[in-house]
């Protein structure tokens, strides 16, 4: 037996030969070598990276918060670990919680990957292995998938490398879920990065997969608007209502729709990142959006419980549980589409059309398992235009009448056990008086801060149905609920990170805002439209995607603009981009790896350790998942964090009980070393955590701007910076921030317009020497402006001193 | 009197420890034998008739830390001593025997606090209750089962009249 090492080679006439092709995975690492320089880390194994972690772990601290002081993982438990104390196999109450994040992340990074490995199946189905990647006007087609694996992908087929490492190493990361085994919270904390990391990569694969092949924008300046809302949605017709985050077989009900004239005809809507995905199918180049956004998770129960949906259609990850419960109830068929969520539904994949609509229309099944997208992209349209007829008919209503309404309010008896159980604790025996007054407000405040979990009807006593009284009361402020949500255009261009990564590595353009994750808002979905609004006024990029980006575009400002409609979505200073759904989150990390690789040159191929060192000393992000509350929240952010880019969540971001923060205090840990000769420089404390939560958008304001301050910045870039982050604590705090004056290096870092008025506090307050002549700075600083410095915190990237 | 020491209700638990229900007059009590009290104060306290009352607690010498954004009740009110700080720094800071507090006098005894979004402080209790020996005790309107001691659910007119009380014990 002879083995070929690389080549060609070339066979004729043979018989009775095996030919055993083992991978050729190998030659495409061979290639990505011969083109260039690779790093040291090629497909990191789990400890491939953990002194990279080590080294953030040493300034930002694991701080846990647990959710439940027992573990019942095993038969040896349960262990009571309250007060850290250690369990039966002898972990503490760190090690387990560290191992709940961990848990946490690679079951976000597995719905991803899983999504993109169904995704991809399908794909290659369809188009072929050989189907190239087309992505936009970049020659890193890529970045994570590179950085992490030294792959150069190039065809559908080449990912399939990717993925197959990213869900390799997810095994062995569950595998250390199994009792016993790591003892010490930091390595389960690594491991956590990790998966993080791989997240990265698996939804990389999978937006690239489906952006190539499904017409969607490539790196679009200027994608397309789509509708959203649940006022858009036109109840006089037909209307199907797609619920998940694979898209793959709704493209099929969309081509059926078309190619049938069915389109004008029908209402096609959808909630969560489904809907985003839809609106990008097919409108490369500007085409119109071919459905509608109806909105987030927070939606869903909302949405079916308003009767409108005449038929369902769910696929995978944020789906409520009891859609089929809730849908039974209002004779809307529910199609389940992925093996993921088959509520028990009977298989009639291989079921004849006619067969299969004639039993969801006659209500002998409450709904169906179609896994051939061909099937079901026929069976949805045809059985929602029977399915309104037959409701109509039968006058199928949902929500309470007004003399029900009236009931219902006058039935509470004000005992409060709603208010106990909703998890923000809202005001709904309040609200239920005031409506028995006439008084509709509360409830309307209350529509927009409630996220239709459905605890509060758990609860109460007098089986008031809570969420459906709240929903009338608002049917004024429902109608009205109708935005405008850009196409997700997927990544940033090469040319654009050319022109920009300049004034973002030297702070000029402020900062990079990036907004992710769910719709578990502490105070409703406007948040989200007031944080955008001011970071844009105030020159940041801001970066919308997956729930964030549907719900920022409900809110409209006085001239009837949505944000989406007031901003232009370049990747520069002041413009406002959605990169798309859930996986496409990748493209945030994408652009800090690209601004490496494209404005400073560094080779990102198998280099993780390298760039994500670059991009915490150098470039100023932030990631904001305000409402977050998925898995999925908990991976994208874990992957930023390793490669360096700090994220804030909002209050109920607490209760994924680990956070990364640093401690201003202890002094020695904010230093970094200058590549140019090895000698250590202090630094002020930003980013001053990696993980963190905030209690209002208040106080987010002004953290947005401090931790947007890097090592690297010029003069300019600072006094830019500090301007904002002063500026903010002023106007949302109403102080200027006590630690400002840490972030001054010389008085040219100092606001333009106040520089008198802060060199006077710096002479008073901080004993720092003016020479007023000059009006400069004679002493006080402890971080040194050098404007050539290297800024890195790893040690074999400097050069001898 | 106001009796905010019954209904200690919870949707969940959290595991073997809870909270104790506790009165205003104790609370009080406590705050005075205290060394380092710390008075932590959020958001939801920015509400008209809570901001008094916390003001006029603050006033008694107690200092303040202000999260979220409360600190904007507390600008410019003479004889109040109080720093803006985040609640999940805080959290973190406090388990840490090194850090030497908001003014640099050393770490503190017992922790009050009042004005935050229940699930959000029951959070940053679970740190404290877990990893320090931190007294914490939380006067707010909800019962909060990872503080050492905690105020029952109550209404918020009940809650007023139960912080009067304490603030005329103090
Ligand atoms: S895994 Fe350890 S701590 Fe958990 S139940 Fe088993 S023995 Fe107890
Ligand atoms: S449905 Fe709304 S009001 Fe009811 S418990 Fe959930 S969030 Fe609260
Ligand atoms: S649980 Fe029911 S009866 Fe009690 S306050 Fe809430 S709505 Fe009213």
């Amino acid at each position: 037996m002879s083995e070929l090492k690389t080549g060609t080679f070339s066979v004729s006439d043979l018989e009775n030969v095996q030919i055993n092709i083992g991978s050729i995975v190998g030659a495409i690492e061979k290639t990505a070598a011969e083109e260039g320089e690779v790093g040291p880390t090629i497909k990191p194994n789990i400890s491939g990276l953990r002194d990279w972690d080590y080294k953030l772990f040493e300034r930002y601290n694991p701080v846990y918060t647990p959710m439940c002081d027992q573990c019942c993982y095993c038969t040896f438990g349960t262990c009571d670990l309250t007060g850290n104390k250690e369990g039966a196999c002898g972990i503490n109450m760190e090690g387990h919680n560290a191992r709940e994040f961990m848990l946490r992340v690679i079951t976000g990074a597995s719905a991803h990957s899983g999504h993109g490995r169904h995704l991809l199946h399908h794909l290659i189905d369809k188009y072929g292995a050989d189907y190239p990647l087309k992505v936009g006007q970049t020659n890193i087609i890529a970045p994570n998938v590179q950085m992490v694996t030294g792959k150069k992908p190039e065809t559908l087929g080449d990912l399939e490398d990717s993925l197959s490492y990213v869900e390799e190493q997810l095994v062995q990361l569950l595998a250390c879920v199994h009792m016993g085994q790591e003892g010490e919270a930091i390595d389960f904390e690594s491991k956590a990065m990790h998966g993080g990391m791989l997240d990265h990569v698996g939804m990389e694969v999978s937006d690239i997969a489906q952006i190539s092949c499904l017409e969607m924008p490539k790196a679009d300046e200027e994608p397309p608007l789509s509708e959203i809302g649940m006022g858009t949605i036109d109840s006089e017709k037909p209307v199907l209502l797609v619920i998940g985050h694979n898209v793959a077989g709704v493209t099929d009900i969309i081509d059926y729709m078309e190619d049938n004239d069915l389109t004008e005809n029908m209402e096609l809507c959808g909630l969560c990142c489904t809907a985003l995905d839809m609106t990008r199918y097919r409108t490369e180049g500007g085409d119109v959006p071919k459905a509608k956004v109806v909105g987030t998770l927070a939606k869903e129960l909302k949405m079916i419980r308003s009767g409108v949906p005449d038929v369902i259609v769910v696929d995978e990850q944020c789906v409520r549980a009891d859609v089929l419960r809730e849908a039974r109830e209002l004779m809307m068929p529910v199609i389940t589409t992925n093996d993921k969520i088959m509520y028990g539904l009977p298989d009639r994949s291989e079921d004849d059309v006619e067969d299969i609509i004639d039993d969801l229309k006659s209500g002998r099944d409450d709904g169906a398992l179609i896994l051939d997208f061909e099937k079901l992209g026929e069976v949805a349209p045809r059985l929602t235009k029977e399915m309104s007829k037959i409701r109509k008919e039968k006058g199928v209503v949902s929500l309470p009448t007004e003399e029900e309404f009236n009931e219902l309010t006058s039935r509470c008896v004000h005992c409060l056990a709603c208010e106990l159980e909703c998890p923000t604790n809202l005001p709904i025996s309040d609200a239920m008086t005031a409506a028995e007054e006439g008084d509709l407000r509360p409830f309307e405040i209350l529509h927009d801060k409630c996220v239709a979990c459905g605890r509060c009807e758990q609860a109460c006593p007098k089986d008031i149905p809570v969420l459906n009284v709240i929903e009338k009361a608002s049917q004024k402020v429902i109608r009205e609920e109708r935005g405008k949500v850009r196409v997700g255009r997927g990544q940033i261009s090469d040319p654009e990170i050319r022109e920009e990564g300049v004034n973002l590595v030297m702070g000029t353009t402020p900062g990079i805002i990036a907004m992710v994750g769910c719709s578990n808002y502490p105070d409703g979905t406007k948040d989200l439209y007031r944080i955008a609004d001011e970071m844009l006024r105030r020159n940041y990029i801001v970066l919308m995607s997956g729930c964030s980006a549907m719900d920022l575009g409900m809110y409209q400002n006085d001239d009837g603009e949505t944000l989406y409609e007031k901003y232009p979505a370049k990747f520069q200073k002041g413009n406002l981009i959605n990169v798309g759904s859930c996986v496409s989150n990748s493209h945030i990390t994408a652009a800090a790896i690209k601004v490496a690789a494209i404005f400073a040159q560094r080779n990102i191929t198998g280099n993780y350790e390298e760039i994500a060192d670059y991009v915490l000393n150098r470039v100023g992000a932030v990631g904001v998942a305000w409402g977050a509350y998925s898995q999925k929240a908990s991976s994208i952010g874990t992957g930023c964090n390793r490669l360096g880019i700090p994220v804030i969540l909002g209050p109920h971001g607490s209760k994924y009980r680990r956070a990364l923060i640093g401690k201003p205090y202890e002094e020695d840990k904010w230093k970094v070393l200058d590549a140019r000769n090895g000698k250590t420089m202090d630094i002020p404390a930003a980013p001053e955590f990696l993980l963190t939560t905030a209690e209002t958008i208040d106080e987010m304001m002004p953290m947005l701007a401090k931790n947007c301050i890097r090592p690297s910045d010029n003069n300019m870039g600072r006094m830019i910076k500090l301007t904002h982050y002063i500026e903010l604590s002023e106007k949302y705090l109403g102080i200027i921030p006590d630690d400002w004056y840490r972030f001054v290096r010389s008085e040219t870092d100092l606001p333009l317009a106040r520089r008198e008025e802060l060199l006077k506090k710096l002479e008073q307050e901080h004993g720092w020497e003016i020479d007023w002549n000059k009006k400069k700075i004679i002493s006080g600083p402890t971080s040194k402006l050098d404007v050539s410095a290297q800024p890195t915190n790893v040690e074999r990237l400097c050069k001898e001193a | 009197m106001a009796d905010v020491s019954k209904n200690l209700k919870v949707y969940t638990t959290y595991g073997p420890k809870s909270a104790k229900g506790t009165k205003p007059a104790i609370v009080a009590k406590m705050i005075e034998k205290a060394k380092r009290p710390l008075f932590v104060v959020g958001s939801d306290v920015l509400e008209e008739k809570l901001l008094a009352c916390a003001q006029t607690i603050a006033k008694k010498g107690i200092p303040v830390a202000a999260t979220g954004h409360s600190i904007k009740g507390f600008i410019d009110e003479e004889g109040v001593d109080a720093k803006y700080i985040n609640i999940h720094s805080l959290g973190t800071f406090l388990c840490d025997p090194k850090w030497d507090g908001l003014d640099d006098n050393g770490c503190y005894d017992l922790i009050i606090l009042l004005g935050h979004k229940k699930y959000y402080i029951n959070q940053v209790l679970s740190g404290l209750k877990n990893f320090s020996d931190l007294k914490t005790i939380n006067i707010g309107r909800h019962y909060t089962q990872n503080a050492t001691m905690s105020f029952g659910n109550t209404t918020p007119e009940v809650h007023l009249e139960a912080l009067d009380e304490l603030i005329d014990n103090l």
